[in-house]
């Protein structure tokens, strides 16, 4: 049996929603099968009040074993460092995740605003927002760079917006059945299980990516995002088109561009207009070039993939 | 568009530009706000209007520039159909034609 405790700082909810959506395994799978004992949960929890305080000071004692402590959404500073912005169970939600995260075996922070400060830190951050371990790219967030939890990892970082439900739950029952320690984490603490590949690989366009033919519109099944519509799946670290959303598609596949919402510059250019699904270029060139290509290459790539590009590659191949 | 009647277009900006059409090739967009404003006055354009449409395009029969930038490169320009598949100019092109639009 393992303690799982869940919380919810400055947070939309759509990782929560995410979580109930998963299916292998399940959030009821978790319970039924592997042994979790939820705690609490924002959605599920049936403790209010006294009962809750009672219930999270017996884990910050020890009283009660944490064995997973889950955070969602940003740790919240405002106003002026006091967390006073964000008070839960009788005091600022930053004094909770401090002691909780000092006392839990594991901690995985699920979706950007936890990993990384996600959209309520973007400047002008009014909110003091900070991942646990992070914010934005730089190392530190509310816990500093040095924490490690009980079972000497740092934090688990599980972003998205929202994460698919289940990087969630995979993870969590990794930890829960004492595989914890066996989770390569890349860089930036994410699991690399899913996030050392790029969510373009697995797309359906990657044919159109490569003879260069562009989408000029959202919805189109020919063509690819990147070149003109601002999708950054050749950038991102994610496995969105190897784990299925639904289990039926992903945002690549019906025609709309990855947002980029795995790293921690989501949202991109702090969401100037004309910013978003537009592909940024200089001198006609897009700034940001696929992960491991320079400038000189990718024009050398293009203009041999045009001169190579056969006749199928500009029309329409998935006919219903 | 059928073949033919692409064919009869493309003949038809190939006379315009060969005859010396003053087109607007500078200032090129350096940036996708530049671009996108450019791309804002071709839509205001009406559709038959395809002088007009070449001209702030900045179309050049000729590769263009020191890099000798042409279709041929562009992100928009399907080769087999010979084609500019940019939604707001969607003409006929030759390879090593150019516009101001280009993108690679």
């Amino acid at each position: 049996m393992a303690n799982l405790l869940w919380l919810q700082g400055g947070a939309c909810s759509g990782n929560t929603m995410s979580f109930l959506n998963a299916e292998e395994p399940s959030a009821c799978d978790l319970v039924t099968d592997f042994g979790i004992n939820v705690l609490w949960h924002p959605s599920l929890g049936v403790e209010l009040g006294d009962n809750l305080q009672r219930l999270l000071n017996d884990c910050v004692s020890g009283k009660t074993p944490l064995d997973i402590f889950v955070f969602e959404g940003s740790v919240v500073n405002a106003p002026n460092g006091t967390g006073e912005w964000n008070r839960f169970a009788g005091k600022p939600m930053k004094q909770w995740v401090k002691a909780l995260s000092g006392v839990a075996t594991f901690v995985v922070a699920i979706g950007d605003c936890a990993t990384w400060g996600g959209i309520p830190a973007t400047a002008p951050n009014p909110s003091e927002s900070q991942g646990l371990q992070f914010l934005k790219r730089n190392h530190g967030g509310f816990l500093g760079k040095e924490f490690r939890s009980k079972a000497g990892l740092p934090v688990i970082n599980i972003p998205g917006c929202p994460a698919h439900p289940d990087w969630i739950t995979q993870i969590v029952v990794a930890v829960a059945t004492g595989r914890g320690g066996e989770i390569g984490l890349d860089e930036l603490q994410r699991p690399k299980t899913f996030f050392q590949s790029f969510t373009q690989t697995g797309c359906t366009r990657n044919m159109h990516f490569a003879y260069k033919v562009s989408a000029t519109e959202f919805g189109q099944r020919k063509g690819c995002l990147y070149y003109d519509l601002g999708c950054r799946g050749p950038m991102t670290h994610s496995p969105c088109n190897r784990i299925l959303w639904n289990r039926q598609s992903s945002k690549t596949r019906s025609g709309m561009p990855c947002l980029g919402c795995t790293e921690p510059e989501f949202p991109f250019f702090d969401l100037a207009p004309g910013t978003v699904f537009k592909t940024q270029t200089v001198m006609g060139i897009p700034k940001d070039l696929p992960t491991g290509v320079d400038k000189k290459g990718y024009i050398a790539l293009t203009g041999a993939a045009k001169n190579a590009a056969p006749a199928w590659a500009e029309q329409d191949m998935f006919i219903v | 568009m059928r073949p033919e009647e692409e064919d009869r277009l493309l003949e038809k900006i190939r006379h315009l530009l060969e005859s010396g059409l003053k087109t607007q090739t500078e200032p090129f967009p350096e940036t996708h706000i530049e671009f996108a404003r450019i791309l804002d006055e071709l839509r205001a354009l009406p559709q038959e209007d395809l002088r007009a449409k070449l001209v702030i395009g900045g179309f050049t029969h000729t590769p263009y520039g020191p890099d000798q930038m042409r279709c041929l490169e562009c992100m928009y320009y399907l080769v087999h159909r010979k084609w500019c598949d940019l939604p707001e100019l969607a003409v006929p092109v030759e390879p090593d034609w150019w516009c101001r639009l280009w993108r690679i």
